[in-house]
């Protein structure tokens, strides 16, 4: 009896060192194992890859067998749509991948980024591959000879869509141009209005006190516009004297916003009318 | 097998008679709206797929004749009254033929749609400018050279006058700038956008002074 219990000792201790030792040993390998898997993939989920499989599988939803027997689940045609639009998004993440391989691996050798993530961009390349691969095959299913020009058509569509919405965004600056534009042209007209009040408000008292005086008071009110820019503004302020009325709104560039511009622009046409 | 037959399984409902695809609990949260955007993508392209031989895309060569025969034909009928003085007229066939080109199929080349929509858009900016619609040319102009830089000195010389016109001088010396550094001095049309640029200066030195 007291042997059995002194050889018990050393083989429980034996068993509790490897036991422990198996335990610690199986923990991190599966720990490993979940940190290299859960990785963040390189890209999102692949909507439009996920919408083609759901599709594949997708069952009728009602079980009258006598529907299920007239029409597959899905259409050829909605499986095809969805597998061109597949190849789009593939074809975007391939460009990605391209064009961020050879910053990633110059940041890789120069120490600036962990082996982390170029190791989820290697799984990545190897995923669109295979990708890839797979959707050509697919194609080739369907109609065959489609997997040569998938890609293609697929390439065309995304530059006709990534055009058509630079046109959109192009487009969509009219309402807020316009806007602005109206404000402009009205900011132009009510400060064009008041100089031309200002101005009938000067001259209508000098008028009423002696009429032979009144020509002289338009200038003398503005006593430093026309001298300083009479001699630079005659050669076109000739022009815009005459047709004043109809400019103002329509082409206010050479009002500019500017109270003076106005000013000059209605001693002149004063001044011509005299 | 691999990670390429995992999916993620989505609440897709196929309607039996339009064979449109939708989601069969539609809900409002973000990832849904995204989900719902794309399946009325793939339903739009699945319409035009229909129209097409054995369902799928053709080669983007060579084209199909019809589209290119009616945007020509809606130019040409803008063109006509556009010589006729009749520009509100023009601009609107203008803007058909424009939905038209914009219309295309996708898988059709990239580069004939540019080049038609960047006549197309020179066209009708000319048109808006002979109303004296300033606003709606300059959108206009933008978008024909943004469609095609080289060799439409006319959109870059009519964006450049829009903006005279609208008195925004920095902007248009920028813009005939531009213009000027993509089609050279010496092209044909580069005299002209000299001459725009040196009103542009002009008008700048007057603004500076007032």
């Amino acid at each position: 009896m007291v042997d059995w219990l002194s050889l018990a000792v050393p083989f429980a201790y034996l068993g509790v060192l490897l036991g422990s030792l198996a335990t610690f040993s199986s923990l991190y390998r599966k720990r490993k194992a979940t940190k290299a898997f859960s990785l963040e993939p390189w890209f999102p989920a692949h909507v439009q890859r996920d919408i083609y499989f759901n599709l594949l599988h997708l069952d009728p939803p009602k079980d009258s067998g006598s529907k299920e027997k007239k029409s597959p689940a899905v259409p050829e045609s909605v499986l095809k749509a969805a597998l061109l639009r597949r190849a789009i998004e593939d074809i975007k993440r391939v460009m990605q991948l391209r064009s961020q391989k050879q910053a990633l691996a110059m940041l890789l050798q120069r120490g600036s980024v962990g082996d982390d993530l170029w190791q989820r961009f290697t799984r990545a390349e190897k995923e669109m591959e295979e990708e890839v691969r797979d959707v050509v095959a697919e194609a080739n299913a369907y109609v065959p000879g489609w997997g040569q020009t998938i890609f293609q058509s697929a390439n065309e569509m995304l530059n006709n869509d990534l055009y058509r919405e630079r046109m959109e965004k192009e487009q969509a600056k009219l309402e807020e141009e316009r806007k602005w534009w109206e404000k402009k042209k009205a900011n132009t007209q009510e400060e064009f209005m008041k100089e031309l009040d200002a101005e009938a408000a000067n001259a209508t008292p000098s008028r009423k006190q002696s009429e032979s005086s009144a020509p002289a008071a338009p200038a003398a009110a503005t006593p430093t516009t026309p001298t300083a820019t009479s001699g630079a503004a005659t050669p076109n302020s000739s022009t815009p004297a005459i047709k004043t009325p109809e400019s103002s709104s329509g082409a206010p560039p050479s009002v500019a916003g500017s109270s003076d511009d106005d000013g000059v622009l209605v001693e002149a046409d004063e001044q011509g009318k005299k | 097998m691999s990670s390429i037959d995992i999916y993620n399984p989505l609440p897709l409902h196929l309607d039996p008679t339009s064979k449109a695809i939708t989601l069969s609990h539609p809900t409002t949260s973000t990832a849904t709206t995204a989900l719902a955007t794309e399946l009325t993508a793939l339903n739009t392209l699945h319409r035009a797929l229909l129209e097409t031989p054995s369902q799928i895309p053709p080669p983007p060569l060579p084209i199909n004749p019809k589209r290119s025969a009616q945007i020509t034909k809606l130019r040409d009928s803008a063109n006509a009254a556009y010589r006729k003085n009749h520009f509100g007229d023009a601009a609107r066939l203008y803007g058909y033929a424009i939905d038209m080109a914009l219309g295309r199929p996708g898988w059709e080349p990239v580069t004939l749609a540019r080049d038609e929509l960047a006549a197309l858009y020179a066209n009708r900016a000319q048109a808006w400018m002979s109303q004296r619609l300033w606003v709606e040319g300059l959108v206009d102009a933008r978008c024909s050279v943004e469609s095609k830089a080289v060799g439409n000195v006319k959109a870059w010389w009519r964006g450049g006058k829009c903006l005279v016109e609208m008195g925004r001088w920095e902007e248009a010396g920028r813009f005939v700038e531009r213009g000027l550094e993509i089609e050279g001095r010496e092209s044909e049309g580069g005299k002209e956008l000299v001459g725009l640029l040196g009103e542009v200066r002009e008008g700048l030195e007057r603004k500076k002074r007032v």
